[in-house]
């Protein structure tokens, strides 16, 4: 828990921050919207006495309510890792400026965010689907796309598309025996 | 953006289409109608250029990715690696189960090196939890992860000299891993995808058996490290195939947030376990090898190295493990308080890291696995154009993918 | 006028006796072309379209120009014989030796996707080898593999292309399902991208569960792959695909 940085933050970015710096055990947070990301991020990544150059992670987060883009970044000025929350991505048409500029390594994470909830990075060259087929028409991270699981508590519990749709008209005859003795 | 149920392919609703006849229309491969810059850039031909498909089956044995390349003549202008064929919705399915069993889909992510896996998650959710590991279970996590570390690193020599075309080196890997892997069986029952840690520590206390299983095979260790590296490293193929191949410089390696033995090797110290330490690593000696000139040989040397300084954790994990218990008192259903977490490892590929979302219920809200191999293979399209196609399969190589972990 | 060996026309006894470059074959005496032709009768196998041997078959060297126009000319059946007649015909030695020989030589088509992957290296490997029993060239072309051992998790991606796969494989072929996820979706049983089971989409000879299965474990498998190629039990031509689950399960 760096309190040096949380000032140090504080008084770099105050006003430009939704809420305050969190911190617990060994990672400090921060949240900024999206026309902030950017500028935020070049500043973290360019001042000598922040220096966070390195990217960890970017991950994309589904609230319910609302979409967050969220980067892990390190740097060797502080023992914490950095959190930055870019928050308040509409739900249904989410956009984010791209860190590609800075990083070339992000394009991948982010066609990864594209791919599981549908955020759209403004400035990456390369905004298409990286895991699932390219005519895949869902975002399966969203959390209004359930999963056909019955032993969850989610709305998609005692649906089984699978085997509802593809019935064993063609399995070998002994499988059809077995349903024809059980009845 | 319309949010519904999704089915996994229309058709298959209607019960007088065939799965056949789905599929037979859609094995044919087209060139895609360009959507992006980057797609555009490489679906279009220069004069003579040709595309070439290493389909998702070849015999590299990384696992399944479709690689285009983009020829002219035998040599690479291009390359766009196709992900996805291993995608088994790991961060969806996570949501849905127990923090505890959430750890269970984690394994097979990077199947080489599964405890990796799993740690990162571990301690993410001791985070949350606020749960203190005890002693004795730190220090049996880092003896079983230097440990897979090992393992992992003995099979990427065995892999890196196949994908070269050596057919003895895999074989000579795949003995050590066995001895690793049955030593690693007597205490957590499983070869491969171990499903040893938990939360709060370990699933049990080291055995006997494996304590005598240890003992014997390092004696042998530092010999067998020996013989197997005397077979490659002057090997006059392998160091004239790896050496000035597929060079990353530091600048190159930040930018493409590159981690682990692959930006060790072009001049960055970056290590976790040093950079930010976790565990008990504080309490060890090692080094962090690392090398200068960045190419494959370069990655393929550090990893050797990397073998002995796990030998020597291994070593002083023996001499100081404490006594005491290996699990904390947790319940069987934890509810974390509302927050965030995250945590990484030092994996053998690099950081493997973890950001977890807790609401307050005993399911995870948000399971973010960060994985190496995927961030790493953005740099074969980097690495290889200007080089021969057989040499694609080499720079994959060294930078040690394994899909599993790509493709989540 | 049938049966091996007797035709009216020829006569051993007539066959020129004169040795030396002159020595043909036997000619009938008073014919110089020979408009019926000798016929040996098969006795091992009939064949699955007779078409193909009839005479004015079209042969392989005619000129056909596309793929279905092969098909339809009924000459890629002519190898077929021996298996579509495998349950009429009650097996000869020769095939017995034949099946033996085949199982015996199972040659794998490198087909590890996932986890499974490393543990059939494993079988393939020093301590378990799997080349005891001839299974260790691992081809990477489907054209010269005997088994598609499918080694981990199938997504719906990757359906496609190992259909195409097995498709591309010769018969006889058989498929060995290894590991959890094959046989039936495994831990990932409820995703969204994966095949529950790869008999949804192949048939499906032995499925050798486990997660992953111990290379003894698929060595077993393999073991009772071949007592199915002895026995003669993997119809592939007549074997269904679609998931054996029964309705309600």
């Amino acid at each position: 828990m760096d309190r040096a940085l949380r000032s140090r933050l504080e008084r770099r970015f105050g006003e430009r921050l939704l809420g305050p710096v969190v911190q617990r055990h060994d990672e400090t947070e921060i949240r900024v919207s999206a026309g902030d990301a950017t500028d935020t991020i070049l500043a973290l990544h360019d001042e000598p006495d922040l220096h966070f150059a390195f990217l960890a992670d970017l991950a994309g987060v589904d609230t319910g309510e609302r979409m967050q883009v969220v980067y892990h970044l390190w740097s060797e000025t502080s023992k914490d890792w950095l959190r930055v929350v870019v928050d308040g991505l509409d739900r249904e048409a989410p956009r984010c400026p791209s860190v590609t500029f800075l990083w070339k390594g992000a394009e991948w994470m982010e066609r990864e965010a594209y791919d599981m909830f549908g955020i759209v990075f403004e400035g990456n060259r390369d905004v298409r689907r990286i895991y699932l087929p390219a005519a895949y028409t869902s975002f399966p991270l969203r959390k209004d796309f359930h999963l056909p699981d019955d032993a969850s508590r989610s709305p998609g519990r005692g649906v089984r598309p699978m085997e509802e749709s593809l019935p064993p008209r063609d399995a070998t005859p002994a499988t059809n025996l077995r349903r024809a003795q059980a009845g | 953006m319309t949010s519904q149920t999704h089915r996994p392919h229309p058709s298959l609703d209607d019960p007088s289409i065939s799965i056949e006849d789905v599929l037979r229309e859609s094995i044919v491969d087209t060139v895609p109608v360009a959507r992006t810059e980057r797609e555009a850039e490489f679906y279009t031909l220069g004069d003579g250029e040709l595309l070439l498909n290493m389909g998702p089956q070849h015999p590299s044995t990384h696992g399944v990715l479709r690689v285009v390349l983009k020829l002219d003549g035998e040599r690479v202008v291009d390359i766009d690696p196709v992900l996805g064929y291993l995608h088994r919705g790991v961060e969806k399915l996570c949501e849905n189960a127990d923090w505890h069993q959430a750890i269970c889909y984690t394994d097979p992510l990077e199947y080489v090196a599964s405890l990796f896996c799993e740690w990162a998650p571990v301690m993410a959710f001791e985070k949350l939890a606020d749960v203190q590991v005890p002693r004795r279970a730190e220090y049996i996590r880092v003896l079983t992860g230097e440990l897979n570390r090992i393992a992992s690193h003995a099979l990427f020599m065995g892999w890196f000299a196949l994908d070269l075309g050596g057919l003895t080196p895999i074989l000579w890997s795949f003995i050590e891993r066995d001895e690793m892997m049955d030593m690693l069986a007597a205490i957590t029952g499983q070869k491969l995808l171990f499903n040893y840690y938990r939360i709060g520590g370990v699933n049990g206390d080291i055995s006997h058996e494996f304590m005598s299983r240890l003992g014997d095979w390092m004696t042998r260790a530092g010999h067998q490290v020996e013989a197997n590296t005397g077979l490659l490293n002057e090997n006059e193929i392998l160091v004239r195939r790896a050496r000035g191949m597929g060079v990353l410089d530091k600048a190159t390696a930040l930018r493409m947030a590159v981690t682990g033995p692959n930006i060790r090797a072009s001049g960055i110290p970056f290590d976790v376990r040093r950079a930010h330490p976790y565990s008990v690593y504080p309490e060890l000696e090692f080094d962090i090898p690392t090398r200068q000139e960045g190419d494959s040989l370069a990655r393929y040397l550090l990893r050797m190295d990397e073998i002995k300084q796990s030998l020597r954790i291994i070593d002083q994990c023996l001499h100081q493990m404490p006594d005491g218990p290996v699990m904390a008192k947790v319940p069987r259903l934890i509810r974390p308080r509302p927050g965030r977490s995250w945590a990484a490892v030092e994996g053998p590929r690099g950081m493997y890291g973890t950001y977890a979302i807790s609401d307050g219920t005993d399911q995870p809200f948000r399971m973010r696995i960060h994985d190496p191999s995927f961030v790493h293979l953005q740099l074969v399209s980097l690495l290889t154009p200007g080089n021969l196609i057989a040499d694609t399969m080499a720079i994959m190589a060294s930078l040690d993918p394994v899909m599993g972990g790509v493709d989540k | 006028m049938t049966g091996p060996g007797h035709h009216p026309a020829v006569d051993p006894a007539a066959a020129a006796s004169v040795p030396g470059e002159d020595a043909a074959l036997p000619v009938p005496a008073g014919t110089t072309d020979v408009d019926v032709p000798i016929v040996v009768a098969n006795q091992l196998w009939t064949p699955a379209s007779p078409a193909a041997y009839a005479p004015g078959a079209k042969g392989i060297n005619e000129d056909i120009e596309h793929l279905r126009d092969l098909e339809a000319s009924g000459i890629l059946q002519r190898d077929n014989g021996r298996w579509a007649a495998a349950l009429e015909v009650v097996p000869t030695t020769a095939d017995y030796i034949l099946d033996l020989i085949r199982a015996n030589s199972l040659w794998p088509l490198l087909s590890g996707l996932a986890c499974c992957a490393i543990e059939m290296m494993s079988t393939a490997t020093s301590r378990n080898d799997m080349d005891r029993w001839g299974m260790f060239p691992f081809r990477a072309s489907p054209r010269q593999a005997d088994v598609l051992i499918v080694a981990g998790t199938l997504t719906t991606k990757m359906a496609e292309p190992l259909v195409r796969l097995w498709e591309e494989m010769p018969e006889p072929k058989w498929c060995l399902a290894m590991g959890d996820c094959t046989c039936s979706g495994g831990r990932y049983k409820r995703s969204y991208s994966t095949v529950q089971g790869i008999d949804r989409v192949l048939p499906v000879d032995v499925y050798v569960p486990g997660c992953p299965p111990r290379p003894e474990g698929l060595i077993y498998g393999m073991m009772k792959l071949q007592k199915i190629v002895v026995d003669r039990r993997g119809h592939w031509p007549e074997r269904r695909t679609g998931p054996t689950v029964p309705a309600g399960v």
